[in-house]
């Protein structure tokens, strides 16, 4: 399998990977890792102002790069439902294949069960 | 950049130097590039001379006989002549076939097409540890089976199967033939053709450091088996015309180069076989450890029965794909799984050893060979080491 620049650069440095603590912080998940992918967002949100995100993927490199770019993106926007991009948008940016793009939705509902979700609480650091 | 560590060795090796330099000799107007079917001349003469040289080489390697050598294009087309070639010839007393799940592709398809013609397969299916036990295939043995096909030694795995106990049970029913595909064995592992009991064995050259694009295809003559009495030679009906060679098996014109390659190569790494066998089972060893002290990483295969020369190992808790991309700047392995499409297909073989598709996708298959060293070994685990880490610790594992 060949990637495209970006998806290397983001699967190889994956900014803005891991949790993050402390109160009123909003996750949300979607995928499973026994089906191969899984991912996770982490939003530190103060009046609808996204002020921090970070992620957690279990998945191929375009997964991984994807929600790399999207968490990196998050801070300093407003709070959305709707991703930076969209899915076909990101397929395009990543060169993601056709047979893969079911993944950004995956993706994208891990985005949205976040944005949607309660203050979670906390059991652990893993940066 | 320097290169990867290449330990992909079971995919294929480079060709030996003084190989290629044999097969060298074998292309320019200074050599002998005759046609070795043309025997008017003395072009041709040397070339034919060159070509039965090669033969006997190959033989000798594996405890053949020259006349039992049908050259191929490789193990692919071995497998291919074996299976077709005694289903067409014996297809009126029999349509059946055994098999195993684990088979490489090249054996399964061909059974795969056969059963759309109206032949029957039963694929056996291996233990835990890849094995099938002889009396598995005793067991699906039929009145009419015509055909048993059992690999040597696994491609992705690389457990050795008890290829002499099954070409007993084999050399025991009225018609069932042994093919074995040696392409993973030969030359890495003992092989006694004239005392196994097998009728049909599958070489190929670019597993030992000769060419690609050649192989053979062994056709025992009959005489003496291990564990009883082999029945009369083996017949097949060829799968292609035009020219007589191989004894009317495969026509073509015999690529001298080629052959003259395998032949060198055979021929080397029988000299090699055992301090080979004796260098690298302490490298295995030292790359599982090193593996396994990561945690999470699972051997595949049963280690008691296995080559030297070949790890398979999956990790818990990471991506297939990702670990391959992960590893891919520093080492040169296999992975558990068939790119088919951009989707990864789950590893067969895995899958057959009672691997769930995570664990199956997630597997590294290590090939040593010739110039593995410590230093690759060690590199290995390092870089293994940190992708996994990497991985899990992205995964929240």
């Amino acid at each position: 399998m060949n990637y495209n620049e970006v998806t290397l650069a983001y699967f190889e440095n994956t900014p803005a990977a891991g949790v993050l603590l402390g109160p009123g912080i909003l996750r949300g998940a979607a995928g499973n890792r026994a089906h191969g992918t899984w991912v996770q967002f982490d939003l530190q949100v103060d009046a609808r102002m996204v002020q921090a995100a970070r992620f957690l993927a279990f998945g191929c490199p375009h997964t991984i790069a994807v929600a790399a770019w999207v968490a990196e993106r998050a801070p300093g926007g407003e709070l959305r439902a709707a991703l930076p991009e969209s899915v076909a948008q990101l397929s395009e940016r990543f060169a993601v294949p056709v047979e893969k793009r079911g993944r950004l939705l995956i993706i994208e509902d891990a985005w949205l069960a976040c944005v949607r979700g309660e203050p979670q609480v906390h059991r652990g650091n893993l940066e | 950049m320097s290169r990867p560590v290449y330990l992909d060795h079971a995919a294929t090796t480079p060709v030996d130097p003084r190989v290629a330099a044999a097969m060298a000799r074998c292309l320019t107007a200074e050599g002998e590039f005759g046609n070795p079917a043309s025997a008017s001349h003395a072009f041709g003469d040397a070339a034919a001379a060159l070509v039965e040289t090669a033969r006997a080489q190959v033989a000798a390697s594996v405890g053949a006989a020259p006349d039992e050598v049908v050259w191929t294009s490789g193990a692919t087309e071995a497998n291919n002549l074996a299976i077709f070639g005694v289903a067409e010839y014996y297809g009126e007393s029999g349509r059946h076939i055994v098999t195993a799940r684990t088979e490489h592709k090249a054996v399964l398809d061909p059974c795969r097409e056969l059963e759309r013609r109206g032949w029957r397969v039963t694929y056996l299916a291996p233990d835990g540890g890849g094995l099938i036990q002889p009396e598995q295939v005793a067991a699906a043995l039929q009145a009419d089976t015509v055909l048993v096909s059992i690999m040597h030694v696994n491609n992705e795995i690389g457990v050795i199967q008890d290829i002499a106990r099954i070409a007993a049970i084999c050399a025991q029913h009225d018609s069932a033939r042994l093919h074995v595909d040696a392409a993973q064995s030969a030359g890495k592992c003992p092989i006694e053709f004239a005392t196994l009991g097998v009728d049909l064995m599958s070489l190929s050259a670019h597993k030992v450091y000769g060419p690609k694009g050649v192989g053979a295809l062994l056709m025992s003559r009959g005489g003496g088996a291990a564990g009883g009495s082999r029945r009369e030679s083996v017949q097949m009906r060829a799968r292609q015309f035009g020219g007589g060679q191989e004894r009317g098996l495969r026509a073509g014109t015999v690529a001298t180069h080629q052959v003259v390659g395998m032949g060198m190569a055979f021929e080397l790494a029988r000299e090699a076989l055992q301090t080979e066998a004796t260098r690298l089972t302490p490298l295995r060893e030292r790359l599982w450890q090193g593996l396994a002290a990561l945690g999470g990483a699972l051997r595949n295969g049963d280690a008691r029965h296995s080559v030297p020369h070949l790890l398979n190992v999956s990790f818990e808790g990471v991506e297939g794909e990702s670990l391959l991309a992960a590893v891919r700047g520093h080492l040169a392995v296999s992975t558990g799984s068939a790119c088919t499409s951009a989707l990864r297909e789950a590893s067969y073989v895995l899958r057959a050893l009672g691997r769930g598709d995570v664990l199956s996708e997630s597997s590294l298959r290590f090939g040593l060979g010739r110039d593995t060293c410590e230093r690759d070994i060690d590199a290995a685990v390092a870089a293994v080491g940190q992708a996994v880490s990497r991985l899990r610790r992205l995964s929240g594992v």
